[in-house]
């Protein structure tokens, strides 16, 4: 494994960035001042290479919103970093960039007598185009122009996908065309298990049932198409509540064949990581995904969307979201327990008590490294509760301080899961994590994961709240990821599958 | 009236395609466990065994049950999508009513006549429970005429109650198939009976118990 990676740079890059322009580029460094204002432009993204933790290159694009061409700026690794490899990691991180971008062509200027880096470039596929004489001052070296011409995907337009969510109590649709949002109607369930105090899988099928036409009227009319202008329907198949996922691929299946559109079945966890693409154009791999909700709470390693997610853990006994519920239960809040807890914490001492952290002691570590466990947890803050109303109603103690109890449980699983997802990011060499998921509503979770993600170096990616929760336009997209790539349609044959793999992206 | 496309899943997944009440194609899968599965192609194996496109189908006609859960959401949520998708117009029927018609049918009864008993039409509702209603005769348009029920008992308490007002039943072990669901249709047509009405008849509550106390829990935590 590589002792280095390639993140996104920061202001407070600035110092080191300089120290290695004066010692790459002595007779012609850029200025601090110069540095400084590219460093936060926002027509440029600039990456940095750390090894151990000291910054050892950098490189930056400049691309101009209005325009499809993209310049690399600049790009230097320090003479006792190099044959590393890490000069190629910082052109392919500003490629993609550019491709994420929609830059249609990418230049550069490099040294005529700089032989190394052409060939690097060559590899890469720019060609040398043009030459500009006595381009380097003061030597008087020529410069080379070169561009790269990404290959633009073959299909004439983009596919219209329409995606069809029921995983669990959330009957969505979302329209997609390519990467971009068309519609994305949701119809929630939540109310009715609220008396329950958690969702009832048989409750949530019904609602399903009555709420898929009015949704899918609702999401046509939002993107103001006909069905006829739909070109695939994707449908979740899984992983989630059996009776529900049934509703959502009976009715794709019918959809599908009334239509004539061929039919896609994703995978709904596969389908928070690909939302990304919504926001960004694509998701950036490799990137670690860790997906909290009342259901689901698992850490996913994902080298490429559609051919390489790997499970790396996930809740051997509650779901993050679960937890929530049932200690909002045990402090007498409300349905769903998330936002409860939130409010009631506010003001309140996170470190006022110290619950368990599951999983995260070493002889833990060895087997369950990126699993989670919040079953424990519930329970100590249950029995907490217990003690210290007994206490305060004999006089011994006072009375329970709602709002530490509140902050100090959220704490634990905030620390719990941004722990061990920054951690599957620093031992896989993947400087990028993405949340997913109704938990990601929890501010402290997300205040949490910014925190620890910039201490580490890791870019943090959250898209919105409402593409977090399960949606329909998620599937769509993951949908539209399989149309685009030329996958062929899954048959008519599938099934349900309330526990399907992640490393099942597409059930044929 | 063009073609019908008809759909049961109270049973196992049925479909048929009819044209003037009469049956261009069936598609049976018996299992009760493979709704989810079988619908897809069960469809398409009917329309194309009938030689009908999508675009063909002026009608759709469902089985509401009553029935267990699952298998019966499978058939509903086709028809809604199916309808949606090929514009036709979406009906639904109650699949007691369809096995009773077709019942009748077998014992040659004519249309406008009561039967010398009623009939009783059950189905397994699992947890040693039936679903069950009781038909008096047929209409002067062939549509069964339901005295009472839908409703779920023990077939003990079923009999018991029968028993007690001294109602004679005869009884039916046919099982619903969609073909019965689209002549039940074209008969409900024709009598200008037909409904909109699509709901699943579940005729039990969801299995969840409403805590007293929404503390509970924290009560019964016991490591």
């Amino acid at each position: 494994m590589s002792d280095w990676i390639i993140r996104p740079a920061t202001e407070a890059d600035l110092a080191a960035i300089m120290a290695i322009e004066h010692e790459c580029f002595p007779e012609d460094a850029w200025s601090q001042d110069n540095m400084h204002f590219e460093l936060l432009a926002h027509h440029t993204e600039y990456f940095v290479a750390v090894r151990g933790e000291l910054v050892v290159g950098y490189a930056g694009l400049s691309k101009v919103p209005a325009s499809d061409q993209g310049d690399v700026q600049t790009i230097a690794v320090l003479p006792t970093a190099r044959g590393l490899g890490l000069g190629r990691a910082l052109m392919d991180a500003l490629l993609t960039a550019a491709k994420r971008l929609h830059a249609r062509e990418i230049f550069l200027e490099v040294r005529a007598d700089n032989p190394v880096a052409q060939s690097l470039y060559f590899a890469l596929g720019f060609e040398h185009i043009d030459t500009r004489k006595n381009y380097y001052q003061p030597a008087g070296v020529d410069a080379w122009i070169m561009r790269l011409t990404p290959p633009q995907r073959s299909i004439g337009r983009e596919p219209v996908v329409l995606g069809i969510e029921s995983t669990c109590d959330e009957t969505g649709v979302g329209i997609v065309r390519g990467t971009t949002l068309l519609a994305n109607i949701i119809s929630s369930s939540m109310d009715e298990h609220a008396r329950f105090g958690g969702v009832v899988p048989e409750i949530a099928a019904r609602a399903h049932l009555e709420a898929l036409k009015p949704t899918l009227d609702k999401a046509l009319a939002e993107a103001n198409l006909s069905l006829n202008e739909i070109d695939a329907i994707a449908v979740a198949n899984g992983p989630g509540l059996g009776g529900a996922v049934m509703v959502g691929v009976a009715a794709a299946k019918a959809l599908s064949i009334a239509t004539g559109k061929p039919i896609y079945a994703v995978n709904h966890l596969v389908g928070h990581v690909g939302v990304d693409i919504l926001e960004r154009g694509q998701v950036e791999t490799p990137t670690v995904a860790l997906l909290v909700s009342g259901g689901h709470t698992s850490l996913l390693l994902v080298r490429d969307l559609l051919d390489d997610v790997e499970l790396l853990g996930e809740t051997i006994d509650d779901a993050a979201g679960e937890a929530f519920d049932k200690v909002a239960r045990v402090l007498g809040l409300k349905y769903p327990g998330g936002p409860e807890i939130d409010r009631a914490a506010a003001g309140g001492n996170p470190n006022a008590i110290r619950f368990p952290r599951g999983l995260t002691q070493a002889k833990d570590m060895e087997k369950h490294r990126y699993d989670f466990s919040f079953s424990g947890l519930k329970t100590a803050v249950a029995r907490w509760v217990e003690v210290a109303e007994a206490k305060a109603d004999s006089g011994e103690g006072d009375a329970l301080n709602i709002a530490d109890v509140a902050a100090s449980f959220r704490e634990a699983v905030a620390d719990v899961l941004v722990s061990k997802a920054v951690k599957a990011c620093l031992d896989h060499n993947v400087p990028r994590l993405l949340l997913g998921g109704g938990v990601v509503a929890n501010a402290r979770l997300r205040e949490l994961a910014a925190e620890r993600c910039a201490a580490a170096g890791i870019e943090l990616r959250i898209p919105a709240l409402s593409l977090c929760t399960d949606n329909g336009a998620m599937i769509a997209a993951l949908g539209a990821q399989l149309v685009m790539a030329g996958r062929q349609p899954s048959s008519l044959s599938f099934g349900a599958d309330s526990t399907l793999p992640v490393t099942t992206v597409q059930t044929l | 009236m063009g073609h019908v496309l008809a759909i049961d899943t109270s049973a196992g997944t049925s479909v048929a395609v009819l044209k003037n009440g009469e049956a261009l194609a069936e598609v049976e899968i018996a299992d009760t466990r493979s709704h989810t599965e079988s619908i897809g192609n069960a469809i398409q194996d009917a329309l194309s065994a009938a030689g009908v496109k999508p675009s063909q189908i002026k009608a759709v006609a469902v089985g509401r049950g009553p029935a267990p859960f699952t298998g019966l959401r499978v058939g509903i949520a086709a028809a809604i999508m199916f309808a949606e998708g090929s514009g036709a117009e979406l009906f639904g029927v109650i699949s007691l009513d369809a096995i009773a018609k077709q019942e009748f049918a077998a014992q040659g009864l004519a249309n406008d006549t009561a039967a010398e008993q009623p009939l009783l039409v059950t189905s397994d509702a699992r947890r040693s429970e039936h679903y069950w209603a009781l038909y008096s005769g047929l209409d002067r348009h062939g549509v069964p005429i339901c005295i009472e029920g839908p409703s779920v008992n023990r077939p003990a308490d079923i009999e018991a109650g029968l028993t007690e007002r001294g109602i004679i039943a005869e009884r039916t072990s046919l099982v619903v198939s969609a073909r019965a669901i689209g002549e039940l249709f074209e008969a409900q047509a024709a009598a200008g009976s037909l409904s909109h009405d699509i709901t699943a008849l579940y005729l039990r509550n969801p299995d969840a118990v409403e805590p007293k106390n929404l503390r509970d829990f924290g009560k019964k935590v016991s490591g």
